[in-house]
């Protein structure tokens, strides 16, 4: 009896896979053979051209300094949005009352668009109406106005990404919530008979346990900042003080158009991205038994 | 010690509200303020006249800027909804046949969509645009839509996907019993006790698509398709539009998603954690 191929899940799966094929896989494809060619539409003709893009855009002081920015950004993004996330997530790790509307409140910030954030952010930073700079001279913290964005590099780094931390820490938020919920009641009632306080319960009980949210957390936080663009676009305008890699490779392809040296930025922003997730994931996440 | 964790909370639940609503409440402040408020030092905590001139300056008339966030607005809302309808469409379909059929390359596929779901934006970014531009979809809504359907459709299978299968698989053996077609336990079992799944995959796929800028950015060059997002930056980027008018096209902008956010957040948490823990 010869057996009948059955089609109906090719069929079903077969938008999507199309979608995937032309749309992800084939842009993909694109970026890393392109990479290697000198890509150009006001200088044709397109050819081969080695390492040439690598080349050159390591040799570009521009871009070059977004690589330190990015990192910046990362550093400052990571370190912030997981201590946060953790901390809101403790917080939030017991039923009371009110609860469900804090959590709706958390994730406000997550659900507006970078752009927008932007904008709500100028009203806080701004060196000439900022809310910020009032605040600080009410409390005789500053005796003038200050000038948060544009001009010490570290500063507007900082000030940007803290905007942005303001969008991805509610995921990390929930993310570690998810494990910490599962951790069973149990062993915290244990180790208070045991004579164990909060804090030590927190750093021998929900520390250890919740590794694996911290991981995912960590691994969305790398890379939404390795990824940085709009909160920049928006705060800082095309100011080079603070350029990501990101702005960096929108600038080389849309404004110089040149395509090759974008597409080879591309490759290493994803190569890089797919690497450090892989080991900041295999690092962290251990699987945890209670 | 239960004294310390009750302070503990309070500064807690303080923090949370502080931290996520300042921002918000500030922007709301200022576009009630006329310019020559906002620059009062020190800042007015409240508005001093509050008013909806703001609101009317940028809504009503037949000016540039009012025809600008009027079309826009207008494109965001048929560019999210149509990327929404067709992202929860297609990815239901293909997570039941991942969730509830065996076929040969099944795994393999769904290692695919997982595997695209890791890939930074940069990735596709420029590609995508020269795509585009050769089918000649730069400037259109259904290029638009078609990257952001390729963007979300990922994750919203994989949503769906670890959904569905947490059914019980009872459901189709009691389906098949009386006769029914595969497609018919589909539409008429397995789709109703999805629900709560699809209506996390739509929110988030809606949010994800209301937020996109760069995408739009490179896709839409004028301002017949260009959403709202990319206007608003637009303005900012022109130095003569006032902070007051443009704090008001931040609200105007970040109503819709503030107040769905709000309404569905159970949805989105939920969504949130299928979709991220692998």
């Amino acid at each position: 009896m010869k057996k009948k191929i059955d089609l109906l899940p090719y069929f079903l799966v077969s938008p999507l896979i199309v979608f995937i094929i032309f749309l992800a896989l084939t842009p993909a494809f694109f970026t890393t053979i392109a990479a290697f060619f000198k890509v150009q539409p006001l200088n044709p003709p397109t050819h081969f051209s080695g390492l040439q893009n690598f080349r050159d855009i390591f040799s570009s002081a521009e871009v070059v300094s977004s690589f330190g920015n990015t990192l910046l950004y990362i550093l400052i993004g990571v370190t912030l949005s997981t201590i946060l996330g953790i901390f809101f997530a403790v917080v939030l790790q017991r039923k009371f009352k009110g609860r469900s509307i804090l959590i709706a409140v958390l994730i406000l910030p997550w659900a507006l668009p970078g752009v927008v954030e932007g904008i709500l952010w100028t009203g806080i930073w701004d060196a000439n109406t900022g809310v910020l700079n009032s605040v600080l001279k009410s409390l005789h913290v500053i005796s003038h106005y200050q000038v948060f964005l544009g001009q010490n590099k570290f500063l507007t780094i900082l000030a940007i990404e803290v905007v942005q931390v303001w969008q991805i820490t509610p995921l990390s938020a929930i993310l570690i919530l998810a494990v910490l919920q599962n951790i069973p009641d149990d062993l915290y009632e244990a180790a208070t008979i045991d004579g164990s306080n909060s804090r030590k319960s927190f750093r021998h009980i929900t520390m250890p346990l919740i590794r694996p949210g911290i991981a995912i957390a960590v691994v969305q936080a790398i890379i939404a900042t390795l990824n940085i663009f709009d909160q920049p676009y928006i705060l800082n305008g095309a100011a080079s003080t603070a350029n990501s890699l990101a702005m960096e490779t929108y600038a080389v392809s849309f404004t110089n158009l040149n395509f090759g040296q974008g597409y080879a930025l591309s490759l290493l922003i994803t190569i890089f991205t797919l690497f450090v997730s892989v080991v900041v994931a295999k690092f962290i996440y251990k699987k945890v038994e209670y | 010690m239960m004294n310390k964790n009750r302070g503990f909370r309070k500064f807690g639940v303080g923090f949370i509200l502080f931290w996520s609503l300042i921002p918000i409440y500030w922007v709301i402040n200022t576009s009630f303020q006329t310019d020559a408020q906002i620059s009062d030092v020190p800042s007015h905590l409240i508005p001093p006249t509050p008013g909806w001139a703001n609101y009317k300056a940028l809504l009503i008339g037949n000016g540039e800027l009012q025809g600008m966030i009027r079309r826009s607005t207008i494109n965001i809302f048929i560019e999210c909804i149509s990327a929404t309808v067709i992202t929860v469409v297609l990815a239901s379909l293909a997570s039941y046949a991942f969730a509830r059929m065996e076929f040969k390359g099944r795994k393999f596929l769904l290692f695919i969509v997982v595997m695209t779901m890791a890939f930074p934006t940069y990735t596709t970014l420029i590609p995508m645009y020269r795509i585009m531009a050769m089918v000649h979809l730069v400037n259109t809504y259904l290029g638009i839509i078609l990257c952001y359907v390729s963007g979300f459709l990922p994750l919203a299978t994989w949503i769906l996907y670890t959904y569905m299968q947490s059914l019980p698989s009872a459901i189709e053996e009691a389906g098949s019993v009386d006769g029914a077609s595969r497609m018919q336990i589909f539409r008429l079992i397995v789709l109703p006790l999805t629900i709560p799944a699809i209506a996390s995959t739509a929110v988030i796929t809606f949010l994800f698509a209301w937020a996109q800028f760069i995408f739009p950015l490179v896709l839409a060059s004028d301002q017949s398709t260009q959403p709202l997002t990319v206007i608003v930056a637009a303005i900012q980027g022109r130095h003569v539009v006032p902070y007051s008018l443009l704090s008001t096209a931040g609200v105007i902008a970040l109503s819709v998603p503030a107040v769905i956010a709000l309404l569905t957040n159970r949805f989105i948490v939920s969504g949130l954690i299928n979709g991220s823990v692998k």
